[in-house]
């Protein structure tokens, strides 16, 4: 499937509130046309290709570290609330039968295992912008026979939204800490993989659905292009991707 | 447990292209300091462009497009040198400056064409101003740790010129370069970068009028508050307090409602403190906090909302916890829960974060490759300018066309010192416009994802090399 379309796919099915925080492919695609082949010719639509290039790199930058900020906030809050449970009950507390201390661990953990699915999707919404800047730059320069792509892509490298390094970290805190409060147990391997899955595909919130469309998109972009060069990545490897695609991602209820 | 491949990257990156080795300071917090290495550099670098030699630089500008070549040798000779001997301090002098406007203003310089040097200079002098700003302790901070030449004032000036007579193609191809020199310098000094996470501050700015636009945007990376010249020189490598992104008005005109910061968890950390020390979120007042924290560059706009952040955080945890546009509506969620047992949810939340993991897994790897590649690329590109410098030099009409990269890699690749193994050199039998390295990257990729702990080869360029000597069998492979 082409990146537009699948780019579209992605922010139907994402959270209502990033929808228009992605990357306009679709208007940097239609400048393209009618970009001058090399000859000298008065830039405009360069120009406004430029401009509308940075203007979104401007809105990825913003969105991008006013989610990290809430993230760090959230991480912060999650650590505390962690914190006096234990203070509460003590670090063997999950001894306790008490029923509060259930509750509340049962919601911590949810609310857990939700933020760090956050944040990875933030990070793909990182990645699929990015991939979507190197391919509309990729098609001005075979357009135009232009340099713009290679230090316009130095440039972006070094943009806060395509950093990721603090939330990834996070992220990663974030799972240690999952699997040392909440730590799996071994039963969990006899259950049947249909099970399983009807058990998440009814419990499983937004967060989850749209990570497993993220994998998804991930897989499919990456399936082979038409224009295979050395700036492409590889098709996407999942040993799951059986497992991935089962998934039923169309809910009953419309996604506003 | 951090990205192995994240972390041989840029290990054997900075092993590739730097003759002195990676530092010590290469440690597992490596990625964490790539971002402020970047930032820091950026400003850094920009700093050390000023070209003494103003003749070399003014030909350039004069040629037309189509001595692309030309262009090309001339700028990727000098940053090539760079790259291969940063003790021969000449050749830094003799870069263009005019990098630095260019580089600061992607969006306005580099599409248009003379008929739009109006724009150019309008937004070439306001970055004029920036530049002054940082032009004094830049340069000092320059000069104690950077291991090059003395800069020479005239930086300003330099720009100014230069940017009188910007053309295109040479724009493009000196800001090609220079970036590949910026990127160098990152890997080359960072002892001096990491010193440089800590207490930067660098304000993004918001939507500004359009020919802001642009300067926001890219000078992102590159621009840093007067007050701060100590501050590179002692900051641990791991640890960041502030780092925010300039624009240029806000660096020189303090218009802090237009600047974005970018907390990190040692800085809230601080801020919560703060904040407990105040009575509490509820009690605390913006400009109390800003007071206690001391922070340098922090401004009562950045402490205010981020406090109404937190407020809310705290005070409504079902909100942020998820709003209530992410969770199920409340029907589906009450029946759902009903249903299944806490078992059941158990292991939902428990195959909720294997999936999560996993991509985030695929994220991190993604990331790291689309790094590697462009990284590639850009020595390439580096390699062909070399090629083509050295190509002239020997009064070669054979070498004079850029699309004719097997020639080029062939005869000068065996006199070639840098980080070409001439031994890996055999006839490359490259078809017409492609880059031999492209299988070999998509080849050495696919392995790459089998092992993702497998740490890349020191000399990348060479291994490439080797592999495309397979390339039709590979290409066949790679396009199924």
């Amino acid at each position: 499937m082409k990146f537009g379309k699948r780019l579209k796919q992605h922010i139907q099915e994402t959270f209502p509130d990033w929808r228009d925080k992605f990357l306009s492919y679709k208007n940097l695609k239609q400048i393209i046309p009618s970009l001058s082949d090399g000859s000298n010719e008065c830039g405009k639509s360069e120009e406004e290709f430029v401009c509308l290039l940075n203007c979104e790199i401007e809105k990825f930058n913003a969105f991008f570290m006013e989610q990290e900020e809430d993230f760090i906030i959230r991480n912060k809050e999650l650590q505390q609330r962690l914190g006096k449970m234990i203070d509460k009950w003590g670090p063997m507390g999950d001894q306790e039968s008490d029923i509060d201390y259930k509750d509340e661990m049962a919601r911590i953990r949810k609310d857990v295992v939700d933020f760090h699915g956050e944040m990875v999707l933030l990070m793909n919404y990182s990645n699929i912008n990015y991939t979507g800047l190197a391919k509309i730059l990729k098609k001005y320069d075979k357009r135009t026979g232009g340099l713009l792509r290679l230090p316009f892509i130095q440039m972006i490298l070094e943009q806060p939204f395509f950093i990721t390094d603090p939330i990834s970290k996070l992220i990663k805190e974030c799972e240690s800490s999952i699997d040392a409060m909440f730590p799996v147990a071994a039963s969990k391997k006899k259950r049947k993989r249909e099970e399983e899955e009807e058990a998440i595909v009814v419990t499983g919130g937004l967060v989850f659905r749209n990570t497993v469309a993220a994998l998804q998109t991930m897989q499919e972009l990456r399936k082979g292009s038409s224009t295979y060069g050395h700036f492409s990545l590889p098709p996407l490897k999942l040993p799951d991707s059986d497992f991935f695609s089962s998934f039923q991602l169309h809910s009953p209820i419309a996604i506003v | 447990m951090e990205a192995r491949p994240g972390l041989a990257f840029q290990r054997t990156g900075a092993r590739t292209l730097n003759n002195h080795g990676a530092s010590g300071a290469l440690s597992s917090s490596f990625p964490v300091l790539s971002s402020p290495k970047l930032t820091d550099y950026q400003e850094v670098s920009v700093e050390r462009v000023p070209v003494s030699n103003p003749t070399d630089v003014r030909p350039l500008f004069s040629s037309s497009s189509g001595a692309v070549g030309h262009i090309f040798s001339s700028s990727a000779g000098f940053s090539s040198d760079l790259q291969y001997s940063t003790s021969a301090p000449h050749e830094k002098h003799s870069r263009k400056s005019p990098f630095i406007s260019q580089s600061s203003n992607p969006g306005a310089t580099m599409p248009l064409q003379n008929c739009d040097s109006g724009v150019f200079k309008s937004t070439a002098s306001s970055r004029y101003t920036t530049e002054n700003n940082n032009d004094s302790w830049c340069t000092e901070s320059v000069r104690s740790y950077l291991d090059g030449p003395a800069n020479s004032p005239g930086v300003n000036n330099q720009i100014n010129d230069s940017n009188a007579v910007c053309v295109i193609p040479s724009e493009d191809f000196s800001k090609t370069s220079d970036w590949q020199d910026w990127a160098d310098q990152l890997i080359t000094d960072d002892e001096a970068l990491a010193s440089g996470w800590d207490t930067i501050l660098v304000d993004t700015g918001g939507a500004g009028p359009e020919p802001q636009i642009p300067q926001q945007v890219s000078s992102t990376p590159m621009n840093f508050p007067v007050q701060q010249p100590q501050a590179q020189q002692q900051l641990p490598a791991s640890s960041g307090e502030i780092c925010t992104v300039a624009t240029p008005s806000s660096s020189a005109g303090g218009s802090s409602t237009k600047s974005r910061m970018r907390w990190t968890p040692e800085l809230h950390e601080a801020f919560v403190e703060a904040v407990n020390k105040l009575g509490g979120s509820e009690r605390a007042t913006p400009k109390g906090v800003l007071k206690q924290m001391k922070v340098e560059g922090l401004t009562i706009y950045h402490v205010k909302s981020h406090l109404q952040k937190y407020r809310t955080a705290r005070y409504k945890p079902e909100a942020t916890e998820g709003s209530s546009e992410r969770k199920l509506t409340p029907i589906e969620e009450l029946s759902s829960l009903d249903l299944k047992t806490g078992i059941e949810i158990t292991e939902a939340l428990r195959l909720q974060m294997e999936v999560q993991k996993r991509l985030h897994e695929q994220l991190e790897i993604q990331r790291n490759l689309q790094l590697r590649i462009e990284e590639q690329g850009k020595q390439l590109q580096m390699m062909f300018e070399k090629q083509q410098k050295s190509g002239l030099n020997m009064v070669n009409p054979s070498l004079s066309n850029v699309d004719k990269p097997e020639a080029i890699l062939n005869s000068p690749a065996k006199s070639e010192p840098g980080t070409l193994h001439p031994e890996h050199q055999p006839s490359v039998d490259v078809p017409d416009n492609a880059i031999p390295e492209s299988e070999g990257i998509s080849a050495y990729i696919k392995e790459k994802q089998k092992e993702p702990e497998v740490e890349i080869s020191k000399d990348l360029v060479s291994t490439v090399v080797d592999d495309s000597t397979e390339q039709p069998a590979k290409r066949l492979k790679v396009n199924e």
